[in-house]
């Protein structure tokens, strides 16, 4: 099987796989970064959501062939401890019910104020549509980052 | 293994009948803890649910599993209550299997907090009682001199104090008491109070390991093909092309099972990682023989239902008064349809199963794991006392983890190769081959006499029941009748009620609120249809009907239910009124109600729904208000967390949620085709509790029933009732 180098969460790999292997597999299943979860395989639920050269993507879609020289952040690595202010906006607002989700949402919600400190209300509504949770955790998640725009911005 | 299993169980067996002292191995495999002295001890642990160690770290063994309800949290806060401790000091871990009786471990039917509320208020001051005595000893005075506080002994003639932790041995050496007193609910400092989910951190930081997280050491994957029709069986496969992808180890296929799980018949891909399983099952050349049940669709079924639905209920469930001599006066009738829907949570179905010679391993999330392992052990020549389970956290359930067929094709799998594996269920898999919440139709009726009162009810459900398939279609009594059989709220002179089932050839289960659901939606639309009818304010009638009716048992049987109108009339009132419902309007908003009670877990709960309509059929949800009475509360954000995400199951049902099926095959295959709602649907949720004192309870389904009942009438208040549901199939559209 062909190698090849990923740089996840600021460290480096090698893994052996097909390329066409998607990187949530080689994440769950070769590097034990179990935290980024399988939820459909098709981009439709944002479960599998990591953060690759600052932008949301769908680790579900991405060849683990089309990842070398990219920079990978999984929910391991957005902290050590869960100190991100996403992560304590999360905590503050008690978001989670079965959780399963939730590293997917907070992916896409720490991408977004990576990339804007004070997203409009549209904006986070377009970019966060794109994760589901059956729990139905949205209220909780919009109070989240609103709480995480104010730290940031402070 | 085996001798493991057996030794751990006989150990628990010996420690419940022995003293505190005996229990401090509890958690100890063999018997090596036993030899240790007691002064020598780590920890004290004077029964299954909690141990607390030198250090005065508690942890709380739960005994339910956890999903998403906050069990992990709300029943750790009982046992912290009656102990008296910092419930941040209180760590929760999942009960292991065998270390209670089995059923303990049943989570379903919001019974969670019901069932446990007094075992682990009891648990906590049995420790506290013995904590105290063990400091009495050290002093050398009368335990009733002895206080507990916050992780402490006190001694209140000295007020000196000594931790939790310094007592350990020396309470570990008592008798566990045979009774204790437990605190006066006025004097509780953590229930009642919000708490965070004790496992939050973990959740925040990808370190919880739910089962499709769990790894064993030389864990294989797999990836099933299953047969298209229900109960249809292979003819052959080819699995050439499937072997030659790199990872590939083993193809193997196994047998389709009949009640109570439904097992289809399976050709399963074991590789080396799962994208090699996912790739090669799509090469699988497979023949089935589908059976003679392939040609069934909810076209015709509903076609049938609609057709039987004329004709009287072949059970008859609950009959008041004598509807003949009323029916046919000033008659209102009205039909109500919902379709089959799937529990789609975000983590699809998965088990591990490791067999080696006659005995195997399991992990994985279950919420019936006793009948679980009772299966396994019919379904596959395994000795149960052969099985052991290693429960874990679920990324959502719903009712589908009540059902178990992953963890039957799982072990069908594993006993073809010796190495564990772990079953993944694609999402395909999981939207097509689920346990369906059953399609259903409502024929009601009623009559009202001259002077505008309502005096006759009659309700005609019509379903395909969960009953055939857990216990075959012979089953005699498959009603699926909660919230319209004795439980009937409103109070009415004549009442009648029946089911007729219809059998199909899809699988069916258990989805949150299961019968409460179905029903709730066409009594509330109902009321309110016969309310319009009559020119009468939706609320005030309903409470003509409930505010005066004393509470009245469902049954003649010792533990039958209880039914509170008032209760339930009080919910009402809350969400009507803070949905400023006596107010007036602004233009084009409307405000539709609906109120029940789910019984089993002695809660209630009322939805008032604000909608602005921009065009005929097109609308906005201003805003929905739930009000709760769940007695007393245990952790009210918790509770409100429940409120939150029930609406948007509910809403979603409303809005989108269908499966169809055609040539007996479901046709949805994932979140494209069965929609849920998203970020950008959600409106804004008011949650507003009763302050009661009645006995706690359960609040895992409440909280859904109503929501398309209230939206449906506010849409019948706008000028268009729908009456099946989703409301999409009526033309209705939503920003």
């Amino acid at each position: 099987m062909p190698g090849f180098s990923l740089d996840v969460n600021n460290k480096k790999y090698t893994v052996e796989a097909e390329a066409d292997m998607p990187l949530l597999w080689v994440l769950r299943d070769l590097l034990d970064l179990t935290g980024t979860k399988y939820g459909c395989g098709v981009a439709s639920c944002g479960s599998c959501t990591v953060i690759m050269d600052g932008n949301a993507i769908y680790s579900c879609q991405r060849s683990v062939g089309s990842c070398v020289n990219k920079k990978i952040i999984t929910i391991e690595g957005l902290s050590d401890d869960g100190s991100h202010p996403v992560q304590k906006a999360w905590q503050q607002a008690g978001v989670p019910q079965c959780g399963y989700c939730q590293p997917g949402q907070m992916m896409t919600a720490a991408a977004l104020l990576g990339k804007n400190k004070r997203p409009s209300d549209e904006v986070i509504s377009a970019e966060m549509s794109n994760n589901l949770c059956r729990c139905g955790t949205y209220q909780r998640i919009k109070e989240a980052i609103h709480i995480a725009i104010e730290d940031i911005n402070k | 293994m085996k001798k493991e299993t057996i030794d751990r169980r006989n150990f628990i067996k010996l420690s419940s009948l022995a003293s505190g002292s005996l229990a401090i191995g509890f958690m100890m495999p063999g018997l090596k803890a036993l030899a240790l002295p007691a002064f020598e001890c780590e920890f004290f642990q004077p029964n299954a649910y909690l141990k607390i160690d030198k250090q005065g770290k508690v942890t709380v063994f739960v005994s339910k599993q956890e999903s998403g309800q906050g069990v992990d949290t709300a029943l750790p806060m009982i046992v912290a209550e009656e102990l008296d401790v910092d419930f941040r000091n209180v760590k929760a871990a999942i009960a292991p299997f065998g270390t209670i009786k089995g059923s303990e471990h049943d989570t379903g039917g919001s019974q969670s907090v019901l069932e446990m509320y007094k075992p682990l208020r009891n648990a906590g001051a049995v420790a506290k009682t013995m904590l105290i005595a063990a400091a009495a000893n050290e002093w050398k005075v009368a335990p009733s001199t002895c206080a507990a506080d916050n992780g402490e002994v006190v001694n209140t003639a000295t007020m000196q104090r000594i931790k939790y932790g310094e007592l350990v041995c020396q309470a570990a050496l008592l008798p566990i008491p045979k009774e204790v007193t437990l605190k006066n609910p006025k004097d509780f400092k953590v229930i009642g109070r919000s708490e965070k989910r004790s496992n939050l951190t973990d959740m925040l930081t990808g370190r919880s390991k739910y089962g499709s997280d769990i790894k064993v050491a030389d864990m294989l994957y797999a990836v099933a093909e299953r047969c298209p029709v229900l109960d249809g069986t292979l003819i052959s496969v080819d699995d050439t092309a499937a072997k030659r992808v790199p990872g590939v180890l083993k193809v193997v296929s196994y047998k389709g099972t009949g009640a109570p799980m439904h097992v289809r018949a399976g050709v399963a891909v074991i590789a080396t990682n799962t994208w090699a399983a996912i790739k090669a099952k799509k090469l699988l050349n497979i023949t089935w023989d589908e059976g003679k049940k392939n040609k069934e669709s909810t076209e015709q079924l509903f076609k049938t239902f609609e057709a039987k639905a004329k004709a009287k209920p072949q059970i008859e469930v609950f009959n008041k008064g004598d509807i003949t001599k009323v029916s046919g006066k000033n008659e209102i009738t009205a039909n109500y349809a919902q379709p089959f829907l799937a529990h789609a949570t975000m983590e699809p179905m998965n088990f591990i199963a490791s067999v080696k010679g006659d005995a195997c391993e399991l992990w994985g999330g279950l919420q019936l794991p006793d009948w679980a392992v009772n299966t396994v052990a019919t379904e596959t020549g395994i000795k149960k006392e052969n099985i052991k389970l290693n429960l874990t956290l679920m990324g959502g359930a719903f009712g589908r983890r009540l059902h178990f067929d992953f963890a039957i094709e799982a072990v069908k799998i594993a006993q073809q190769i010796d190495k564990p594996v772990k079953l993944v269920w694609e999402r395909t898999d999981d939207m097509q081959y689920s346990m369906y919440r059953p399609a259903n139709y409502h024929q009601l009726k009623a009559g009202t006499d001259d002077t505008g009162k309502l005096i006759s009810w009659q309700h005609h459900v019509l379903g395909t029941p969960i009953a055939y398939m857990t216990d075959g279609p012979n089953n005699k009594n498959p009603q699926e009748m909660e919230g319209a059989d004795a439980g009937f709220c409103y109070d009415v002179p004549n009442v009648n009620t029946g089911y007729t089932p219809v059998d199909f050839n899809i699988n069916r289960g258990w989805l949150r609120s299961v019968d409460i659901c179905v029903n709730t939606f066409p009594v509330e639309c109902f009321i309110d249809e016969i309310a319009a009818k009559l020119n009468k304010d939706p609320l005030a009638f309903r409470l003509s009907m409930l505010e005066n009716r004393v509470d009245f048992k469902t049954g003649d049987r010792p533990g039958s239910l209880t039914q509170s109108p008032a209760r339930i009339a009080a919910v009402l009132k809350m969400a009507a009124d803070k949905a400023g419902w006596a107010q007036k309007r602004k233009p084009n908003h409307f405000i539709g109600l609906a109120t029940h009670s789910f019984i089993f877990a002695k809660s209630y709960a009322a939805h008032a729904l604000e909608i602005e309509m921009l065009e005929a059929k097109k609308f906005r949800i201003i805003k929905a208000v739930v009000a709760i009475d769940c007695g007393l509360v245990i952790n009210p954000d918790g509770l409100l967390n429940q409120m939150q995400g029930g609406f948007v199951f509910g809403l979603t049902q409303a809005l989108k949620g269908e499966i169809t099926i055609s040539n007996s095959r479901v046709m949805q295959d994932g979140f494209f085709s069965y929609e849920l709602l998203r970020y950008e649907e959600m409106p804004p949720v008011e949650v507003y509790m009763i302050d009661s004192k009645e006995e706690p309870g359960g609040v895992g389904e409440v909280g859904l029933s109503t929501v398309a009942p209230a939206l449906c009438n506010a849409l019948a208040a706008a000028g268009n009732r729908p009456r099946t549901l989703p409301i999409r199939n009526e033309g209705f559209s939503w920003v």
